[in-house]
């Protein structure tokens, strides 16, 4: 142990001269001259002189031993020099080591606080991550939801919106079907009011030609009548030439009895007499018997006469009844269409709910049109709903998306802040153990420093700069790493958003595939449900059934078959007539029986033809009074029909309708029909202000007369109700 | 016709178009009986397809059910009959109540070209069995027919089809508004293809109507 300070000398005593030792080989070889320096001697106590050499030889070793000791004293003094230079130089070493190890430790602890700092930071990033994670999945919990709940209201809006459209197209089919009856029925009435017509105008020719056909027979029997008097002024003149005749015949026969009974008196021989008389008897009778046969040939050629006029008037009339029969049966058949067209349109009413009778046709057609229109309003809210909501679930969907791919570089952030803080750690973990071994390097340099002075400062400040130069590569490969992740983060973000764009742009095309075949189910259905219904295109399709149906059947035979037979009949009773008028010049009597059979005949068919005649004609004039008052109560208007000529010639014929509800018979209305067209007249009840408004409306603006009627009657009634 | 082998029968057009014609008229019998349109003493037991069939005794449904069968299988064989559907009408007001629909599926290669296919006639047989027996059971869920009905042929064909003599074309197929429909078994015989449907009025609107 190298002393400083040497020790303080002590008061020795006086003591033996030292051993003079010869001075250390690495000294320097100087003799040991050993001198008292005065000074130094002190009070250094003389000795005898006896003691002189010795003392002298004491002194000079004494003196050489100091020379010795002062020159390793300056020895000793230069190697503290330069040990002390050398520890100056180890303690600035030690100062600059110090300051480097608390520029280390500053470093340590700004690296300990940016560790604090990061994981403060990456705990409050994951914090704040798992409050985003944990937002982001309440969000998306609460997006799905109301996604959930969006979709079952837009499947409760659809099924709503279906129903609506399904109840609307029902009720617009329902509309459309009564409109269509309506105006199949209207059509029908006008066509029999144009068939009525012309009935009317047909029976009327019919009439004036029956007239007509009644003057000339009437001229017909007034010419017969005369020629029928000449006759019997003949006959008559005849027989009074007969009975003059038959007088004189009388007054010869009497002549000739009295001659006879004269001649009795005179002669015997009365067989000539006898002969005469009888003679003149057979003449008489002859006479009596051409009279009688002159009587009954002129009755038979009355009779024949008469049966001729009979049966051309028959003829005539049969024929006209064949004429009138084929139309009779078009009359029964229109007949019996009406009734089933009446009957279909009772079974109508009946069938559409809240209609008990005619009159509230109209109003359940104003009614449904209202419920048409509200449901079209309600169809149309609905639809505009579905829209906003559609557009809701869009947008949510939109925000779902976002919320997900917010989520997911959510993760993403969380991940990479995790490597992150991973990559810290392990920068951590390498500085704590680079700070440890700064810390074991520094204490092993205190230790060396301490122990052999600079050697230790010197190798720790090597190992320093060792481990500096160490880690500089090192913190450079972590750079290069660094950059090389956030490259492939970067490019991985890259490819995620790109991923993310596919994944969307995919799930787009699944839903549009997805709708597109909803609607190819839908549209299968359609068609199903139409190869059910029994749809087809008259394109590619005819449908053919056929004729001689059993659905048609026995009726139809039966009817065929009467005909049949009464054409047959009819075809005999020709023949018949024919061959009477070719056999009518031979026998009296054969015609007689014939012809009375014939004509009984004839009258039967004539009697039961005007029967049926007047039959039909009861039932037609039932029926128009049926069809009549059917309509005045289906329509709510009774109907008179006028035919007119203009002052131009052009028969029209006019419509005069007085609404049931009318409060007064001044409230009508009148319309011309001319050749397909019906026009409004204009009257003191329809100039005024309401009706002529509605008459523009409906009628010039419209061109729909049914339309105004309806609101007419409508409006009477609720007036009439109201009152 | 059909000349058996191992496994598979050969069909021919011709074998085919008799076929269907022939289950047509087994059909149709059925279905008059099955739903009183003709009383039930006017049918006769007979064995076919493995099952006891009845046919119309009444001469003039008999002529009228050949006549059709003759014309469905001219029309078959020529490959221009789509559909032939059976309709039952209500006799006094012509209301269409149901409509039995046959519709046709014919392989144009076998009419244009000839050709024949193979199939085994007792699978088609048992196809044919299955539809008869849902036929027979279809009484179960069809509305019952109150009134006295009559029933008609429709036949659907291609347009450039000559009308026969007997036939006429008609603009009304007689349809039914708001049917409920039925769809039954098919059956193929690899040339036609047979499906069935059966769409009836819906009763429950009446029921409505009657609340």
């Amino acid at each position: 142990m190298i002393l400083r300070t040497p020790a303080p000398k002590r008061a020795r005593p006086i003591e033996p001269a030292p051993i003079i030792e010869s001075p250390p080989v690495g000294s320097d070889h100087r003799q040991l001259a050993i001198y008292e320096d005065p000074s130094s001697a002190g009070p250094a106590r003389r000795e005898p002189s006896q003691q002189s050499e010795h003392m002298l030889c004491t002194y000079q070793c004494r003196q050489m031993v100091k020379a010795d000791f002062l020159d390793a004293l300056s020895n000793a003094e230069k190697q503290v020099q330069d040990y002390q230079s050398k520890l100056a130089e180890l303690n600035d070493n030690f100062g600059k080591a110090d300051e480097e190890r608390k520029t280390f430790r500053e470093k340590l602890s700004y690296v300990e606080q940016e560790l604090a700092a990061a994981k403060g930071r990456e705990q409050a990033l994951h914090d704040q991550l798992l409050k985003e994670v944990n937002d982001s999945h309440e969000r998306l919990k609460k997006e799905l939801e109301l996604s959930a709940k969006l979709q079952a209201k837009l499947e409760n809006e659809q099924n709503l919106r279906k129903k609506a459209e399904s109840t609307a197209a029902a009720a617009e089919d329902k509309a459309k079907e009564l409109e269509a009856k309506l105006g199949h029925i209207s059509k029908s009435i006008e066509k029999e009011k144009k068939r009525f017509n012309n009935e009317l105008a047909q029976l009327n020719r019919d009439s004036k030609f029956s007239i007509t056909k009644i003057t000339v027979d009437l001229e017909k029997m007034e010419f017969r009548a005369k020629s029928s008097e000449q006759e019997v002024e003949l006959l008559r003149k005849q027989q009074e030439d007969l009975q003059s005749k038959f007088s004189e015949c009388l007054h010869q026969k009497s002549e000739l009895e009295k001659r006879l009974t004269s001649l009795s008196f005179e002669d015997d021989s009365p067989k000539e007499s006898d002969i005469l008389v009888k003679h003149l008897q057979e003449e008489l009778r002859n006479y009596e018997s051409e009279v009688r046969e002159a009587r009954k040939l002129k009755s038979a050629h009355d009779s024949i006469e008469l049966m001729k006029e009979k049966l051309l008037e028959e003829k005539s009339r049969r024929e006209r009844v064949e004429l009138q029969l084929p139309k009779l049966q078009e009359y029964e058949l229109k007949i019996n269409k009406l009734e089933d067209e009446l009957s279909a349109w009772k079974l109508m009413i009946q069938d559409i709910p809240g209609v008990s009778c005619c009159d509230d046709v109209p109003l359940r057609i104003s009614a449904l049109q209202k419920e048409v229109i509200d449901n079209l309003k309600k169809l149309g809210e609905v639809n505009a709903h579905l829209k906003q909501m559609q557009v809701v679930l869009d947008k949510t969907q939109l925000d779902k998306q976002k919320t997900e791919t917010e989520a997911a570089l959510a993760k993403e952030k969380a991940d990479r802040l995790e490597a992150e803080v991973k990559r810290m750690n392990l920068m951590l973990s390498a500085v704590s153990e680079e700070r440890n071994m700064l810390k074991i390097a520094i204490e092993d340099f205190k230790s060396k420093n301490e122990q052999a002075g600079g050697h230790a400062s010197s190798s720790a400040l090597q190992e320093l700069e060792s481990s500096l130069l160490k880690r500089e590569p090192y913190i450079k490969e972590l750079e290069g790493d660094l950059f090389a992740q956030k490259d492939i983060n970067t490019r991985q973000q890259d490819e995620i958003k790109s991923l993310h764009d596919r994944l969307n742009s995919e799930a787009r095309k699944v839903k549009s595939l997805e709708r597109e075949s909803d609607r190819l189910r839908s549209e299968i259905f359609l068609l199903e449900s139409k190869l059910g219904h029994g749809d087809f295109s008259a394109a590619n399709t005819k449908v053919l059934r056929m004729v001689n149906t059993l659905a048609v059947g026995n009726d139809a035979k039966q009817t065929i078959e009467a005909l049949q037979s009464e054409l047959q009949r009819t075809k005999e009773k020709l023949q018949a007539l024919e061959e009477y008028k070719s056999q009518s010049g031979n026998s009296g009597k054969l015609v007689d029986s014939y012809m009375s059979g014939k004509v009984a005949q004839l009258k039967e068919q004539i009697a039961t033809l005007e029967k049926r005649e007047e039959r039909y004609k009861t039932v037609f004039a039932d029926r128009i009074s049926v069809f009549r008052r059917a309509c005045c109560e289906l329509f709510g208007y009774k109907i008179v029909m006028d035919e007119r000529q203009r002052p131009n010639g052009i028969p029209v014929t006019r419509f005069t309708l007085q609404s049931i509800y009318a409060m007064n018979d001044d409230e009508k209305l009148e319309f011309e029909y001319e050749s397909g067209n019906t026009n409004i007249v204009e009257n003191g009840y329809t100039s005024t202000s309401e009706i002529s408004q509605q008459v523009d409306i409906f009628v010039r603006k419209m061109n729909s007369i049914p339309a105004f009627t309806a609101n007419l009657t409508v409006e009477s009634f609720n007036r009439r109700t109201l009152s | 016709m059909a000349s058996k082998t191992a496994a598979k029968d050969i069909i021919t057009l011709r074998g085919s178009a008799a076929i269907v014609s022939e289950f047509f008229g087994y059909a149709a019998n059925s279905i008059l009986y099955n739903r009183a349109v003709y009383p039930e003493e006017s049918f006769a037991r007979v064995k076919k397809y493995g099952l006891p069939m009845l046919l119309t005794k009444d001469e003039g449904v008999k002529s009228f059910i050949s006549n059709l069968n003759a014309q469905l299988s001219e029309w078959l064989e020529a490959g221009k009959l789509q559909r032939v559907v059976l309709v039952i009408m209500s006799m006094n007001t012509g209301e269409v109540l149901e409509r039995w629909n046959f519709s046709i599926e014919t392989d144009n290669e076998v009419v244009e070209k000839g050709v024949s296919r193979e199939k085994s006639d007792k699978e088609i047989m048992r196809e044919i069995q299955a539809i008869m027996r849902q036929i027979a059971s279809s009484i179960t869920y069809l509305p019952c027919l109150d009134e006295q009905c009559v029933f008609d042929v429709l036949a659907y064909t291609d347009t450039d089809v000559a009308v026969p003599f007997t036939w006429m074309e008609s603009s009304d197929a007689k349809l039914i508004a708001n049917p409920q429909m039925v769809k039954l078994h098919s059956f193929d015989t690899k040339i036609h293809k047979v499906n069935t449907l059966v769409s009836y009025k819906n009763d429950e609107e009446e029921l409505d109507d009657e609340e």
